[in-house]
């Protein structure tokens, strides 16, 4: 492990977490005010000012982390102090690190180049149920825990499918490794079409992305934080720890849409071009401008979808979770198998 | 007998319930508002309250004035029926002599903001024609429980001169 | 004993009683403005009229006396005709400034006037203007423009106070009440002038203007100023007292009260002692009962003294000796008390004391006997606890001295005084106007006093103090002990 090595990684987790994904986190919390707005025919933010420019509310988000910072961190009576601090963090941490396995580039454009890629996500991203349990628990109140069992019970269900779900484009790939899987995605059907996830595994998108959104937690799966009713795991918070919360929960959105992007969009792959990632040059800078861009548009998908569907029943998320999404993502998984075994 | 319309509801065949087809006119729909409202702001219903403001209904009841006399005193002559109406107990009057005459006259009048529910009761209950909710000022959002607590010298600010006479004038 | 019939109904009465009181005692309801029942006859209002088969034309019912066989109708169309005509005639130059009259609300002369006359003036003309606002005395304020002159002031002057210090001037519209030039009216009973007035024209000074009738409610209490015990109506709004007005009591002080007594909860309006003090320093109301009963059972050998005062009602004064004796078995009792002032022959009673008969009742009932304040006095510096109750104690300088010089002092008092603070222990306790018991008046009459507004920060009654003491002590009072008072 060189000097060298080191601070590349340094300068990349810098350059591509901290920089890119947190500050569009950030953003994102202003998208998404603006785009209800514009979606509900209202004008939106747009009143926090820095020597009166206002930017369109862009300075919103700024305002936002000045009052978290400033407000009062309320912790209720009975609460137990230490996990009720440390929940968010649990929520967070876990979030941050599944950036680290998606390659935002060619080559060595990525944190780490996990062989085992897609499944340290998984690993990695099934932690952040901790934050949910432990916020509930934490917090001594009867409806935080409710929401917290809420969220629980959602996430471990959609877990198993939105595993199940990738074994397709495992299957095609032929590896889990996400950088192995970008290269596979440069490969051409027939000479022409681009060998993408979406392609070879329709089905398997849509699945994955319910799973995934359900897995966020974001509307119209937001039954264990219910914004607009009182039960929700996070009731209890305040301030810094509320915020953490919120821009874990941003974060993920910006972790499904990498995800994606890498799974089903052919990651930093633009069709037709370089599909080895060798070329450098403006090249690479336009990979990974491409790859940024693909993120944006899934990112604005996701809101897209969150603004249109109303909130499920609980029952409903449930046996959608179970009774559709498993039997779809394993009668995918069985399809895939009998085309690969059919071709290959 | 009662006439009874059944509402046939639509066949939940497996295109409905697979949810896509509906979800996607939905995407559409927003989609829709989206890039227009995005790119040339027609759909907008809402204004830049408070640089725009829509005109309020001639009857508006806003925060309350106390009118005043041709001499500039205050009309008000303590008699309490405001606050005895109110349905929200929020007028606080303390009453006093004119120097004048046997007339009495606020020596403090208060309106508590908070609690009042802008019904018009104390204007409708004024044999005076004192008070008044016709000022067209909202009431104001405030940091501290004292600021909304509203002074005869605030309420007097906003009101005016009224000539009424009870019972009209006299012959 | 004549017999009569009043609307169809018949009561037999003793000679020379009015048809108006027969009539009251039937339940018969006949409008009245200058008759009062606490005072001779005027019949100059003519509000009273009614038909008899003794006269072609209406009496004045308030006059008449019974007669055998007398047929009395109260309201026959011609009675009733005459009741709106009489109140036409009265309101004919009345202001009917009701909106800033005081007496709105409580007025005889708007209730008829929309039960009998409800219509409005004919009178084409200006009206006849005379003084407003007149000072007549150091509490009262005369509206010469209201005044029916029914002249019942005049009378209550006279025939009451004995002070005839109002009298009637001019005639016809031009009537109006006045004082003689060059006096006043001042007599000790002048703002009773107010109450018996049935309009708005003579007004208390300290009412004048301070809230409308009907925004108080009243309760029913007793006025602790003498041994007296006079009936009072605290009238309550927004938790504190807007004014006092006497309560009719035969047994006691029939219509009346003094104007000092009704000016008296003016004294526990400032200068409260609200929160528990140890030592000078605010304490919770809990610590300080705690540590009493921690203090008190090893002060017993020295000696505990308790100085109880006649203002404790009779519930407090059996509280308080359980309490401390259970505590405390060899303690002794003494009766304090506020120093004896004036006293005159109509209610005023020289003992400013209001439950003096009540406490040495209740001592007799438990087998104590108090010994005297100066023997306490004498033997102050050597005793382990001295207990004074109340601030009204007539050798407070005294006692503050002893308090000082003893071991483990307490002081339960409402008011701020020397007493409160030489003592070591200060409880809050409750004004007369926040106490609920029982007092016994200098002619034995027990009367209830009830609570009229919330006590102010910490104080609570004596009785609540010695309950919760007794329970600290693991002595808890019996159910008998705590009969009325306490929280309720
Ligand atoms: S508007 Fe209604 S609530 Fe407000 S002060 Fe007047 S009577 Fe009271
Ligand atoms: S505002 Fe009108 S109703 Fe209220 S106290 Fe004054 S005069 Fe009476
Ligand atoms: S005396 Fe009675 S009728 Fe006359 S102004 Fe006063 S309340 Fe009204
Ligand atoms: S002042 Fe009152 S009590 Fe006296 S005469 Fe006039 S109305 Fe009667
Ligand atoms: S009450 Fe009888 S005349 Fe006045």
């Amino acid at each position: 492990m060189t000097l060298t090595f080191v601070l590349l990684t340094l300068a990349k987790i810098l350059g591509f977490i901290l920089v890119f994904c947190v500050i569009l986190a950030a953003i994102l919390t202003w998208v998404e005010r603006k785009m209800s707005s514009i979606i509900q025919d209202r004008i939106g933010p747009n009143r926090a000012e820095i020597l009166g420019f206002r930017a369109f509310g862009l300075f919103h988000p700024i305002a936002d982390m000045i009052k978290s910072f400033t407000k009062e961190e309320f912790v209720p009576a009975g609460a137990s102090k230490t996990l009720f601090f440390l929940a968010p963090a649990f929520a967070l941490v876990p979030t941050l690190c599944a950036f680290a396995v998606v390659p935002f580039g060619p080559g060595d454009l990525v944190i780490s180049n996990l062989d085992s890629g897609m499944l340290f996500v998984f690993a990695i991203m099934g932690f952040g149920i901790y934050g949910v349990t432990l916020g509930g628990w934490a917090s001594a109140s009867n409806f935080a825990m409710l929401g917290a069992l809420r969220g629980a019970a959602q996430m471990v269900s959609y877990e198993v499918s939105m595993g199940l779900n990738v074994v397709g484009i495992f299957a095609v790939f032929g590896s889990v490794s996400l950088t192995a899987i970008v290269g596979a995605q440069g490969h051409l059907l027939w000479g022409w079409l681009p060998m993408w996830g979406i392609v070879v595994q329709p089905l398997g998108f849509v699945l994955f992305l319910v799973a995934a959104m359900a897995e966020n937690k974001r509307a119209p799966f937001d039954l264990p934080e219910g914004e607009s009713e009182i039960i929700g795991y996070f009731v209890e918070y305040s301030a810094m720890g509320f915020a953490t919360f919120m821009l874990s929960e941003f974060l993920e959105v910006i972790v499904i849409a990498c995800i994606a992007a890498t799974l089903f969009f052919g990651g930093w792959q633009i069709p037709w071009l370089d599909p080895t990632g060798t070329a450098g040059g403006w090249i690479t800078v336009a990979q990974v401008a491409f790859f940024a861009f693909k993120v944006l548009f899934l990112c604005w998908f996701q809101m897209l979808i969150r603004w249109t569907v109303p909130r499920f029943r609980y029952d409903q998320v449930m046996s959608l979770g179970w009774k559709v999404l498993l039997p779809l993502s394993l009668a995918n998984i069985l399809a895939t198998a009998v085309v690969l075994a059919l071709v290959v | 007998m009662v006439k009874v319309k059944v509402v046939e509801r639509p066949p939940a065949d497996l295109v409905v319930q697979s949810w896509l087809p509906e979800l996607w006119k939905g995407m559409k729909v927003s989609g829709r508002h989206f890039f227009v409202n995005l790119l040339t702001q027609k759909g907008i219903v809402t204004s830049q309250y408070p640089e725009v403001k829509r005109a309020y209904p001639p009857r508006f009841r806003g925060k309350h004035r106390l009118m005043r006399r041709e001499d500039g005193s205050v009309r008000c002559v303590a008699c309490f029926m405001c606050s005895t109406a109110c349905p929200a107990d929020c007028i606080s009057i303390v009453a006093g002599q004119r120097d004048d005459e046997n007339e009495k006259f606020p020596v403090t009048f208060e309106v508590d903001f908070i609690k009042c529910v802008f019904c018009g009761m104390c204007e409708e209950a004024c044999p005076c024609d004192a008070i008044r909710l016709d000022s067209g000022v909202h009431r104001a959002p405030a940091y501290t429980r004292k600021e909304e607590l509203n002074g005869k010298e605030d309420l007097l600010s906003l009101g005016s001169l009224s000539v009424a006479r009870q019972g009209g004038e006299f012959k | 004993m004549p017999t009569l019939t009043i609307d169809g109904r018949e009561i037999t009465v003793e000679p020379g009683t009015r048809i108006i009181e027969a009539a009251d005692r039937l339940g018969i309801d006949i409008p009245r403005f200058c008759y009062h029942p606490g005072l001779p006859v005027a019949g100059n209002c003519r509000m009273c009229l009614v038909d008899t088969n003794r006269s072609p034309k209406p009496v004045a019912s308030c006059w008449d006396p019974c007669q055998d066989g007398h047929v009395v109708v109260t309201n026959s169309p011609r009675v009733l005709e005459a009741r709106r005509a009489v109140l036409e005639y009265i309101l004919l130059n009345h202001p009917v400034d009701c909106p800033i009259c005081d007496q709105a609300g409580e007025c005889d002369l708007q209730d008829l006037y929309f039960a009998h006359d409800h219509q409005p003036s004919r009178h084409p003309f200006h009206k006849h203007h005379k003084d407003k606002a007149r000072v007549l005395g150091p509490q009262i304020i005369y509206d010469a423009e209201r005044c029916i002159n029914c002249t019942r002031c005049i009378r209550v002057c006279e025939e009451v106070a004995k002070a005839p210090q109002l009298v009637q001037v001019q005639r016809g519209e031009r009537a109006y009440i006045d004082v003689f030039p060059g006096t006043q009216l001042d007599h000790p009973y002048s703002m009773c002038t107010a109450d018996v007035c049935p309009v708005g024209a003579l007004t208390t000074r300290d009412f004048r203007f301070k809230c409308r009738a009907w925004l108080t409610h009243g309760i029913q209490t007793v006025c602790g100023e003498c041994s007296r015990g006079c009936g009072i109506r605290a009238d309550v709004y927004r938790n504190a007292v807007q004014r006092l007005v006497p309560r009719h009591n035969p047994d006691v002080n029939q219509y009346w009260a003094c104007d000092a007594g009704r000016l008296a909860y003016h004294r526990f309006e400032t200068g409260r002692v609200s929160a528990v003090r140890i030592g000078g320093a605010a304490a919770d109301y809990a610590k300080g009962v705690r540590d009493v009963a921690e203090a008190l059972p090893g002060a017993d050998a020295r000696g505990v003294v308790v100085v109880l005062t006649p203002w404790m009602t009779c519930e407090d004064v059996g509280a308080v000796v359980a309490a401390v004796r259970s505590a405390a078995p060899g303690a002794t009792f003494a009766v304090g008390g506020a120093a004896p002032g004036i006293q005159d022959d109509i209610l005023v009673r020289a003992d400013k004391n209001p439950n003096r008969n009540g406490v040495a009742k209740v001592l007799a009932d438990l087998g104590v006997t108090p010994v005297a304040l100066d023997a306490v006095l004498s033997q102050a510096p050597s005793l382990g606890a001295l207990i004074v109750c109340g601030a009204e104690q007539a050798k407070a300088e005294a006692l503050a001295g002893a308090l000082a010089a003893v071991p483990l002092s307490i002081v339960l008092a409402a008011l701020e005084g020397p007493l409160t603070a030489a003592a070591r222990f200060v409880f809050p306790t409750t004004s007369p106007y926040e106490a609920d018991g029982t007092w016994v008046n200098e002619s034995g009459v027990t009367q209830r006093v009830r609570r009229a507004v919330e006590p102010v920060g910490d104080a609570k009654g004596f009785e609540v103090w010695a309950s919760d003491l007794a329970d600290r002590l693991g002595t808890p009072l019996a159910a008998r002990d705590r009969a009325i008072g306490g929280n309720p």
